[in-house]
């Protein structure tokens, strides 16, 4: 939880993941594949992976984490469907991230604040 | 949130970015038909007070750890997303369940407008803010 009580990446249901915009748009809006090219990127509450898969393609290595455990098992399971050797998926919560210090070039934070 | 937003300069490397990406409630969401030639927009759609609150306790989240020297915030910047639904009817139940928004649009066509275009394809269009924020 965080200070004032919310919990990141669970305020949404997963089913609205389809409606939201697909990863390569947003990523073109942010400044396209430049933004995240052979970089280290953490996805933070990334859900069921729309964005983390997305990025993946372009980046060195993608990190997904969310608390919700199921949408963590739908993200590993689409991540190995689309052959995707550089995307792994983590449980944890954003107020505690169990990586070390200057782990990332970038982090995205996408409708999860 | 601050915490969160600690804990992501944490792990990010040195000149590290963050991208902050979410709903804009600072804009109206806008109904709308699709037409053969574009949208007519049928109605505004508000987010609810509540995520109101929120968005602006994320604000002053941000605002925060930029105070503190953590971040240095570039302009934030909008576009607009459309969410697609199969008729009238499919738009009013997703509103009806939806978490951030108003249960109701408030239409600005008449109900037998409505009622003559309900079959046709609708989408919601709703702005979404983003800012890339690099780490000092």
């Amino acid at each position: 939880m965080s200070g004032d009580g919310r919990v990141f990446g669970k305020r949404v249901p997963a089913l609205s993941s389809r409606l939201r915009p697909a990863a390569e748009v947003e990523l073109g809006y942010w400044g396209g594949p430049a933004l995240v090219r052979g970089k280290r990127v953490l996805d933070l509450g990334c859900g069921d992976g729309r964005l983390a898969l997305g990025v993946a393609p372009f980046a060195k290595e993608v990190t997904g984490t969310d608390p919700d455990a199921e949408l963590i098992a739908d993200a590993r399971l689409r991540a190995r469907d689309a052959g995707l050797r550089n995307a792994r998926f983590d449980v944890g919560a954003g107020q505690s991230l169990r990586y070390a210090d200057g782990a990332f070039e970038v982090v995205i934070l996408s409708w999860t604040l | 949130m601050v915490d969160a937003l600690r804990e992501v300069h944490r792990v990010l490397a040195p000149r590290g970015v963050l991208v902050d990406a979410r709903p804009d409630s600072r804009f109206l969401a806008r109904a709308e038909r699709r037409t053969t030639r574009g949208f007519q927009v049928f109605g505004n759609i508000r987010t609810s007070s509540v995520e109101m609150g929120n968005d602006r306790a994320s604000d002053a989240a941000i605002a925060r750890v930029v105070r503190d020297g953590l971040f240095r915030r570039s302009r934030p910047r909008r576009f607009w997303h459309r969410v697609p639904f199969d008729d009238l009817a499919e738009l009013r139940k997703y509103l009806s369940e939806h978490l951030r928004f108003v249960k109701r649009a408030e239409w600005t066509v008449d109900a037998a407008t409505r009622r003559r275009y309900a079959k046709d394809p609708f989408v919601i269009r709703r702005p979404v803010r983003y800012e890339l924020l690099t780490k000092i």
